[in-house]
């Protein structure tokens, strides 16, 4: 009889047989490498230990159960999000804003892999917060649910200012500088080798690559938004030249050598990117919030439609500024200046960007209402590759360090009613609008009347978001926060900001927490039942079927190890009910071995030889295991479709164990009982429960 | 092979199962559930005195007599093991949850000295969630229903005759019904006398009944789809011929099932206690449905369908 070895490498049915449990076994190991990892990581190290580390086993990677909080002890929280006073359109974004601002606050609470949800359910949004392994959940309730904190800041004016003495040595820093950058600047021109200059004299720290290596100033490609003062000094220097002449940047002086110009690609596509010049018309309606036309959707279509078929490119800027809503129209004539991709909203992006240069498309719809674009030129992106030499020189700030340039008011989120997108008549960018209740206009007057001139800073939990300068006092309890960002970053401040003033008030409604004590408690039992459900089972199928029941058992204890695995891969998170979950279904799990031995007795019974009786077997039970397994598997889906956390766990494990037991089943136990010489059984018909006749 | 007359014997069963269904129909009409918080809103607090324990009416006292606590609504006092003990109350705020940790640690420390408050396992649910999850498990429960009905019928449009495949389906959805009345009427017992509450698993519970009762019922229908065209006998001799060779696999299976249910009620742990004993009774039914109620339905759909014809 040949052995082991021999049959796996033999053609014929046995060797296909052989061939299949090597890969079983195979999948076993992985399997328990997976879920014992630990346990084989600490054998390994035990036997290294022993063997005077002559034996290393190769360690495996650890990977942990994802527990609930049901059985890790910690917190959920559910907050009903109540957005009746939010336009409907505008609600997910709030909701979202929430959900931000949410997030940021538990961040501060430092929670090991905090999560943090939105979720619609039945028209109403919730936001749930987990908070693992937190004990102390009364304070937690207290930072979330306190009203972010938008606070208004002014200059700080007790900065402390540099000394008669500081202020020398800085200037004798700075002379100093200047003379090295002219040194260095000589030796440039006089044709010197730009690399070995950049490393001998340069201060970017840019220069020295992580293992501590000079990179020769090179800075690789830059494009104007990545650097705009380098970008500018590149565009004067040829390509292949350098600098003639020192510059100054916010940090020193800067040599560049331009070595490269380049048209910037995408990288996914190898498509040049391309920026656009156009100008828009936009009519706004009703649902818009701030739109003050007065049209419903259909008549501000009606009327958009009406003005393309008049507009031409002579009479455009003419019809935006008799026509658009949009604020500042009348003066910009809609134009938007050149802009690259992700810069606008997506969909006015997609059209600006696919429609021909000199044409007028349109009606696009957007958040904003309907907008007819009319693009006026396109151009591609330019990059350079440069190498710098930079000489540093000092700021104040390099000799006193970060002083807060701040100091608070009492001008705080609790006085606003709301923050909405505007335009800037003066140059048509984007801003944020704020509104004020009637305390908090008077204090934002009086800030404004004491810092004309000088700068005011807004603050959003603790980082400052804008800093504009007051013009002059302002009554009335508006501000406008306009600055350096784009329709996109002007959204999401203003719900950032709604969300600080709360316009969605949220409300705990659901609290769950259990203590790290009980959480360990419900593990252990649930082990233990595991076990023991295990142990019955196998006692009882051993009992009831004799050696195909071994097999089957052993099939099970494979099943077992490959679903623990599927757990931990997935990963799936592991609760109390989804430990309920997992035992059902090794009890569901044997069902398909009792289906397949419950016919292969009979077939045995009809006096079939084994091997015949065994195909007959399997051939017969499989439709009554796919149907019945069928629709566990409906009902199981149906659950994890409307349930919520706890159901869903319960139907996710058992969908998972009746998947993974259909294929141990049919696959393991089908090969383990084919393994078997049947010569061997048939001498034995008491090892499969049969008394033949 | 032994060869039980089941079919032929088939008004007993049905009689069986009709009182039974009647009577804990019945039970359920009369006396609906005991709601958990899940579904009613409120609060369970769960802790651990680490000495002494206060007994259950030095508790609801100290509790009412508590000016910081105020009202909670309805209070239930219940203890658990030697040391731990089970707090439910109808207020659901954490103002209210602090106040009353804070008056068990004042009642705990007036027994012992050192005497400590372990918070176990804090739930509160406010009352409209509660009534979103009943519309939910409602909304789960129909698709279930469809969809096994659904499925049945297209896993069975193969034989047509002598009854049309849907027919297994609505006899399947039959035994289902049955055995998901009876379970519910069984909590609805327990909850009045023992005060047994339900809470969402609960309704995962009876959802996974309903999937395990019509995966035992499709087991013995596959049978019958076998027996049906090579069989020599007429269908109710089919029928109950297919039951006897599938009646050790589905006690068999069932057992199993159960030996692992039983194993989680016994040692699973409290909280998931309710639910593996609403396992247990309804796969037990199932198991018993599948072989007396459903077959049997077949039959007599068949029988009446003759009787029409005449």
């Amino acid at each position: 009889m040949p052995n082991i070895f021999q049959s796996m490498f033999l053609s014929g049915g046995r060797a296909k047989v052989w061939r299949i449990f090597s890969l079983v076994i195979l999948l076993l190991i992985v399997g328990l490498l997976i879920v014992g990892g630990g346990y084989y990581n600490r054998g390994a190290d035990w036997i290294a230990s022993k063997t005077g580390q002559a034996v290393k086993l190769p360690t495996v990677k650890e990977t942990p159960f994802r527990l609930g909080l049901d059985l890790l002890g910690g917190t959920q929280l559910i907050y009903q999000a109540d957005v009746s006073a939010v336009p409907g359109k505008d609600q997910p974004s709030a909701v979202e804003g929430v959900r931000d601002v949410i997030e940021r606050r538990v961040n501060v609470f430092g929670v090991a892999e905090p999560n943090v949800q939105t979720n619609l359910s039945a028209g109403k949004y919730y936001v749930m917060v987990e908070l693992a392994g937190i004990k102390d959940t009364a304070q937690a309730i207290k930072m979330i649910g306190e009203t972010p904190l938008l606070e208004f800041k002014e200059q700080n004016t007790e900065k402390r200012q540099l000394t008669a003495e500081e202020k020398k040595g800085m200037d004798a820093f700075n002379k100093s500088a200047s003379k090295k950058a002219e040194e260095v600047l000589g030796k440039v021109l006089s044709n010197g080798d730009f690399a070995a200059l950049a490393n001998q004299y340069s201060d970017d720290p840019a220069n020295v690559d992580s293992s501590g290596n000079k990179k020769g100033g090179e800075l690789g490609w830059i494009s104007e938004q990545d650097n705009p003062e380098l970008f500018k000094l590149a565009q004067k220097v040829p390509v292949g030249k350098t600098s003639t002449e020192l510059s100054k940047t916010s940090i020193g002086y800067q040599l560049i050598k331009n070595e490269e110009k380049r048209t910037k690609t995408d990288p996914f596509n190898n498509q040049p990117q391309m920026e656009v010049k156009a100008s828009h018309l936009l009519i706004c309606y009703k649902d818009v919030s701030g739109c003050e036309s007065g049209l419903d959707k259909e008549a501000a279509k009606a009327k958009i439609e009406q003005l393309k078929s008049k507009a031409n490119k002579d009479n455009f800027a003419q019809l935006v500024k008799e026509n658009s809503t949009e604020p500042g129209a009348r003066d910009r004539a809609g134009d938007l200046g050149w802009f690259g991709r992700g810069k606008m909203v997506k969909v006015f992006e997609d059209a600006a960007f696919s429609q021909k240069v000199g044409t007028i498309e349109g009606p696009i719809e957007s958040e904003f209402g309907y907008h007819l674009i009319y693009k006026q030129a396109e151009r591609k992106i330019d990059e350079y590759r440069i190498r710098n030499i930079l000489i540093k020189t000092q700021s104040e700030s390099d000799i006193v360090g970060d002083q807060s340039d701040w100091k608070n008011t009492e001008l705080t989120g609790k006085y606003m009613k709301r923050a909405s997108v505007e335009f800037d008549p003066n140059d048509n960018s984007p801003t944020v609008a704020l509104e004020f209740d009637q305390q908090g206009g008077e204090l934002f007057a009086a800030i404004t009347k004491r810092n004309v001139g000088k700068r005011v800073a807004i603050f959003l939990d603790g980082l400052s978001i804008s800093e504009p300068t007051v013009n002059e006092e302002i009554t009335g309890g508006k501000a406008v926060i306009s600055g350096k960002f784009d329709i996109k970053e002007a959204k999401l401040l203003s719900q950032r900001l709604n969300a600080g003033a709360l316009p969605v008030p949220i409300t705990l409604v659901n609290q769950q927490s259990v203590g790290a004590t009980l959480g360990q408690q419900s593990v252990n039992a649930s082990f233990r039942a595991g076990l023991i459900g295990f142990a019955l089972v196998a006692l009882f199928m051993i009992l009831f079927y004799r050696f195909p029941g071994v097999l089957a058992v052993g099939a099970l204890a494979i099943y077992s190890v490959l679903v623990l695995a599927i757990f931990k891969l997935w990963p799936v998170t592991v609760t109390l009910s989804g430990i309920a979950g997992f035992i059902m279904s090794i009890g569901m799990a044997v069902d398909a071995n009792v289906l397949i031995f419950a016919r292969l007795k009979e077939e045995l019974a009809f006096g079939k030889p084994f091997g015949a009786a065994l195909e007959e077997a399997f051939r017969r039970a499989w439709p009554s295991i796919r149907d019945s397994n069928a629709s566990t598997l409906i009902t199981c889906f149906i659950l994890i479709q409307f349930s919520t956390s706890v159901v869903k766990g319960f139907a996710i494990t058992l969908a998972i164990g009746v998947l993974v037991s259909m294929f141990t089943a049919i696959f393991i136990t089908r090969n383990f009982l084919k393994l078997i010489p049947e010569s061997w059984l048939e001498k034995r018909p008491w090892l499969v429960g049969v008394n033949k006749h | 092979m032994t060869n039980y007359n089941i079919i032929g014997k088939r008004g007993i069963w049905l009689w069986i199962s009709g009182i039974l269904f009647v009577v804990f129909g019945l039970a359920l009409i009369l006396w609906r559930f005991k709601f958990g918080i899940d579904f009613t809103g409120g609060s369970l607090l769960e802790v651990k005195f680490a000495k002494e324990r206060p007994g259950v009416s030095e508790v609801q006292t100290a509790l009412a007599d508590d000016k910081s606590v105020g009202n909670l609504g309805s209070l239930i006092v219940q203890p658990v093991g030697n040391q731990d003990m089970i707090i439910r109350f109808q207020e659901s705020s954490e103002e209210k949850h602090l106040a009353v940790v804070n008056s068990l640690t004042k009642l705990a420390q007036s027994k012992t000295k050192d005497n400590t408050v372990e918070e176990l396992r804090f739930d509160s649910v406010g009352p409209s969630i509660g009534q979103e999850l009943k519309q939910k498990s409602v909304n789960a429960i129909f698709f279930v229903l469809l969809a096994i009905l659904f499925y049945i019928s297209y896993a069975f449009r193969k034989v047509s005759k002598p009854i049309a495949s849907w027919k297994y389906g609505m006899a399947a959805l039959i035994a289902l019904f049955h055995d998901a009345i009876i379970t519910m009427g069984v909590f609805s017992v327990l909850g009045k006398f023992y005060g047994m509450e339900i809470n969402t698993t609960f309704v995962a519970a009876i959802l996974t009944v309903i999937g395990y009762s019509v995966h035992d019922t499709i087991v013995v229908f596959d049978r019958i789809r076998e027996n049906l065209p090579k069989s020599h006998l007429d269908f109710e001799g089919t029928v109950n011929m297919s039951l006897n060779q599938t009646l050790v696999r589905s006690i068999n299976t069932s057992l199993t099932v159960l030996l692992t249910l039983v194993a989680i009620t016994v040692f699973g742990g409290a909280s998931i206690r309710a639910f593996a004993l609403a396992l247990t009774i309804g796969i037990a039914i199932g198991t018993y449905s599948s072989i007396f109620v459903a077959s049997p339905m077949l039959v007599v759909w068949e029988k009446w369908r003759q009787k029409k014809a005449h």
